[in-house]
């Protein structure tokens, strides 16, 4: 008992493992078991049995229930398909004049509302595109394509590149000063003498539909959710479930419901960027002092004076983090959302990545990192940026930034307006460096892609080989060896040991739901691969977390990067592990694991920050070396801060691991692309989504309740 | 009556001096009596799942015989893709592959198809069989290829159904399956002998 007293964990843990291990020493393979395609939903055999739940059939192979469960829940994508479907095609018709075929028709209100809004986007996408880039759509919307024949004067004329490089670079130095504004102006420059100019714009148009939209959407919903305890105990699961769902599986609903194209892109960007903005205005709000509301009221502003003229404007800083979240969202969806048709520097990097042109896909991949960063440094410097609420400026000093920029458009104009005598090849270089007339590295990364290859394709291979037969696959199989019943018992427990009945309980029903999904095998190899993910990552970004904190320099610089590889859209690290390790499961592996190590660094670095600099100087007092002081005080005491890192690592790596399903995996991101060219696939692709999430989830809730109980139990919260 | 020892067991479990006995114990003892609890009603819900949603036990061996029978017809789509296109005859005297018996069984279980224009050489000497099938647009409702074990030889014919002045009429022509007509994927009944 005394033992017991010393080591509670200890023995439930053992006693744990004891009963994991046993049962899965005690239920064999049946002999006939086919991993992966166990469930075989698209296979019809006689041996199966089925089952009907609202008109959707079931079928399954009857295993032993210890061994995997029935996939009892097989009903529901199918059940969620056609639910969509029926909106969409025929519930509630009502009356609509059809201006070509000068009737009435009936259409159901879904379609409908769906087509306007989709209409309503194109316009706007369209209108923003044609600013920079210039057209005719904006004007047809207005008149017709005949009045467009009869006055073909009529279209808009866009900017010269110089111009909207100029007014960025402006942009840039008015929210950070001159080194922004430098930055700004040489990306932009990079931009349009690469030939990336029009597909920039065109993913640009995009992002400034996507970001205001969500930015008023998440304003509004946070407010909602700060005003009313029941709309965030609504909003709460949604915006967990949607933080942890990989942004492929929400793009073949839309597919459904919006089809093909930028306006479809838009809308789903939003469904993603909106819970971080919910997230930060709720933060921003919550942390405004309380003093401050009681002078907001005792001044007399009633609710809605005291939200738009106290709350918000106090919460200023975190609200604007938050529209740094909502670009930075809204840039990873540009590439993601290539797949449903978003034109732009997402499409080339598809393309290229899909042809297997490296050269290409690097130059528009470095393009949008560099955009990234621009667009989150510039965004983050607006929300530090202090309002100068008293200063007496003159009228220069008031507007100098304006006149910059109208002065820009002058003469960016007058130099383009004079480039147009001189075309080169018919094209006027000064007004737009047309797609692929730029300079390109292409054939310079190409051939670095084939001396590597040469060079290294033994060493390569022999490294590969070894990965995938001594690592991946004992370790696939390790994971795909476990009896269902084991699993449940593993993932109950340990909920049960860190946060007591309540997460055992939480854990358990997210778990039985992969269970009873016919999916179980495949989310078994997703967590697999995140596993092997984040064991290597949390290793690597220990190591150089800690090495790195000995200085403050080396601290200082390897955040800096951490910020900067973290505004790269995770479609881009793709490709440099396909130029080493080609298409391959190690070149997702290796993605994840550079992809995942980002928090995990910078939350070891984090961590080691938190702990208080007097425990260091009480320590040196007391005679200890750096490594004990490291081992028995900073680790212990940072180790919370890390654990939150962890959490952040396996999310990064559970959506790489997705991501990695272009490259080929088999795992429920491969299903997930599978859904995306099946007719049928809404229903699926949703399901997968919300099966990877709540994966994220288990995870999430085991780690932040031992995160909580272990500040508690260190007095550190 | 006896009662079922489960109910006994929970019974005494909830009477008063074991319940506070449970309280007694200390945290830990206590956290790894809540944990042996969970695992077995985990433990207990997959039992209870398996009355339900029970596995079937002779699943293994019905999914054997069904890989088995995969596996034989893959052999024989292996075979029949190895034999040479056109016409496989059983007998001698003419330009077609001559078949070994056992290649003549393999070929004759492997065939599911007879070709049109073997059904319109066995109508030949079949007048009613003839009326039919002209008479219902060549429509045959049913063709059957079997190996007739006892006298070693193929066996294949067809139902034809139909009207002929006004009258219902369904008949089946059957006969030696003698020679067949390879195709590189398939192998198809060439001839029948119904006379």
């Amino acid at each position: 008992m005394e033992l017991l007293k010393k080591y509670p964990n200890l023995f439930q843990w053992l006693f744990l493992f004891i009963v994991f291990f046993f049962l899965c020493f005690a239920i064999d393979v049946p002999e006939t078991y086919k991993f992966i395609r166990a469930q075989a939903e698209f296979v019809k055999d006689p041996n199966q049995v089925s089952f009907t739940v609202l008109g959707a059939e079931v079928r399954y192979y009857p295993f032993d229930n210890f061994w995997r469960l029935p996939p009892l829940l097989g009903w529901l994508p199918i059940w969620v398909n056609d639910s969509i479907v029926f909106l969409l095609e025929e519930w509630m018709p009502i009356e609509v004049w059809n201006e070509d075929l000068q009737e009435f028709k009936k259409q159901p209100l879904i379609l409908i509302l769906t087509r306007s809004i989709s209409a309503f986007m194109t316009f706007v996408i369209e209108l923003i595109r044609e600013i920079p880039l210039g057209g005719v759509e904006t004007i047809v919307a207005f008149t017709s394509w005949e009045w467009l024949d009869a006055n073909p004067w009529a279209k808009l004329p866009g900017l010269p590149w110089t111009v909207v490089t100029a007014g960025t670079a402006i942009l840039g130095y008015k929210l950070g000063g001159k080194g922004l504004g430098i930055f700004a102006g040489v990306t932009m420059i990079y931009v349009s003498i690469f030939g990336q100019w029009e597909p920039s714009m065109q993913t640009l148009s995009f992002i400034l539909v996507a970001t205001p939209l969500s930015f008023i959407f998440g304003l509004i919903l946070g407010i909602m959710a700060f005003k009313s305890k029941t709309v965030e105990k609504f909003l709460n699961p949604i915006i967990m479930v949607m933080q942890t769902m990989p942004q492929y599986s929400v793009l073949v609903p839309a597919l459904v419901l919006f089809g093909n194209g930028d306006h479809a892109a838009v809308i789903i960007t939003m469904i993603v960027a909106i819970p971080p903005m919910i997230l930060l205005t709720l933060l921003g709000l919550r942390s405004v002092p309380l003093e401050v509301i009681e002078a907001g009221k005792m001044s007399g502003c009633n609710n809605f004076q005291l939200m738009f003229k106290v709350l918000i404007p106090t919460a200023r800083r975190d609200i604007l983090i938050g529209v740094n979240q909502v670009i930075m969202v809204c840039f990873s969806m540009a590439v993601i959302a290539a797949y449903i048709g978003a034109k732009g520097l997402g499409w080339n990097l598809l393309l290229a990545l899909n042809q297997l042109n490296i050269g290409v896909a690097l130059e528009a991949g470095l393009c949008i990192s560099l955009i990234a960063i621009l667009l989150d440094k510039m965004s983050l410097a607006w929300a530090n940026k202090q309002i100068d609420y008293f200063g007496k400026l003159t009228f220069f000093e008031r507007y100098k930034n304006t006149l910059f920029f109208a002065a820009s458009v002058i003469i960016g104009v007058i130099i383009a307006y004079i480039g147009s005598f001189y075309l080169i090849n018919g094209f006027n270089y000064l007004f737009e460096i047309p797609h692929n007339k730029g300079i390109s590295t292409a054939g310079f990364w190409n051939k670095g892609v084939d001396w590597i290859f040469d060079t290294f394709f033994y060493s390569l291979k022999l490294f590969n080989t070894w990965l995938i037969t001594e690592v991946l696959q004992p370790m696939r199989a390790l994971f795909l060896r476990m009896p269902a019943v084991a699993t449940l018992v593993l993932i109950i427990g340990s909920g049960y040991i860190i946060g007591g009945i309540r997460s055992a309980l939480i854990v358990g029903g997210l778990s039985l739901f992969i269970a009873l999904s016919p999916w179980w095998d495949r989310a078994l190899v997703t967590t697999y691969m995140t596993v092997f993910g984040v064991i290597v990552s949390c290793v690597i970004g220990l190591i150089v977390g800690t090495l790195c904190f000995q200085n403050k320099h080396t601290m200082r610089f390897m955040l800096n990067v951490c910020d900067i590889f973290q505004t790269f859209p995770s479609f881009v690290y793709l490709i440099p592990v396909m130029m080493l390790f080609g298409i391959t499961d190690t070149s997702v592996l290796i993605a994840v694991i550079v992809y995942a190590t980002i928090p995990a660094v910078r939350y070891t670095i984090e961590g080691l920050r938190s702990v208080p600099t007097v425990l260091h100087d009480v320590a040196s007092m007391s005679g200890v070396t750096k490594i004990q002081r490291l081992l028995k005080i900073e680790f212990p005491l940072a180790f919370p801060h890390m654990m939150l890192g962890l959490n952040q690592t396996i999310v990064f790596a559970l959506f790489m691991v997705i991501i990695g399903a272009f490259i080929g995996t088999e795992d429920l991101g491969q299903y997930i692309l599978k859904a995306l060219s099946d007719k049928k696939g809404a229903g699926i692709g949703l399901l997968l989504g919300v099966c990877v999430a709540f994966i994220g989830l288990i995870f999430d809730n085991l780690i932040r309740t031992w995160v909580d109980k272990r500040k508690k139990h260190l007095g550190i919260v | 009556m006896e009662k079922w020892p489960v109910a006994r067991i929970v019974e005494i479990m909830l009477q008063d001096k074991y319940s506070s006995k449970l309280k007694e114990l200390p945290e830990p003892a206590r956290q790894l009596v809540g944990l042996v609890v969970v695992t077995i009603v985990v433990i207990l819900s997959f039992a209870i799942f398996n009355i339900f949603f029970g596995h079937d036990k002779d699943l293994t061996a019905k999914m054997k015989r069904e890989e088995e029978k995969i596996a034989e017809k893959r052999k024989l789509s292996d075979l029949l893709s190895n034999l040479p296109t056109g016409i496989l005859v059983t007998y001698d005297g003419t330009n077609g592959f001559k078949l070994s018996d056992e290649l003549y069984e393999k070929v004759c279980n492997a065939t599911k198809l007879i070709t049109q224009r073997t059904i319109m050489g066995a109508n030949l000497i079949n007048l009613k069989a003839y009326q039919i099938y002209t008479g219902n647009g060549n429509q045959v409702k049913e063709t059957f290829v079997k190996w007739d074990n006892e006298n070693k030889k193929c066996v294949a014919g067809y139902v034809l159904k139909g009207t002929i002045e006004g009258k219902e009429e369904t008949i089946t022509v059957s006969g030696d399956a003698l020679s067949f007509f390879s195709t590189g994927i398939d192998t198809r009944v060439y001839f029948i002998k119904n006379f």
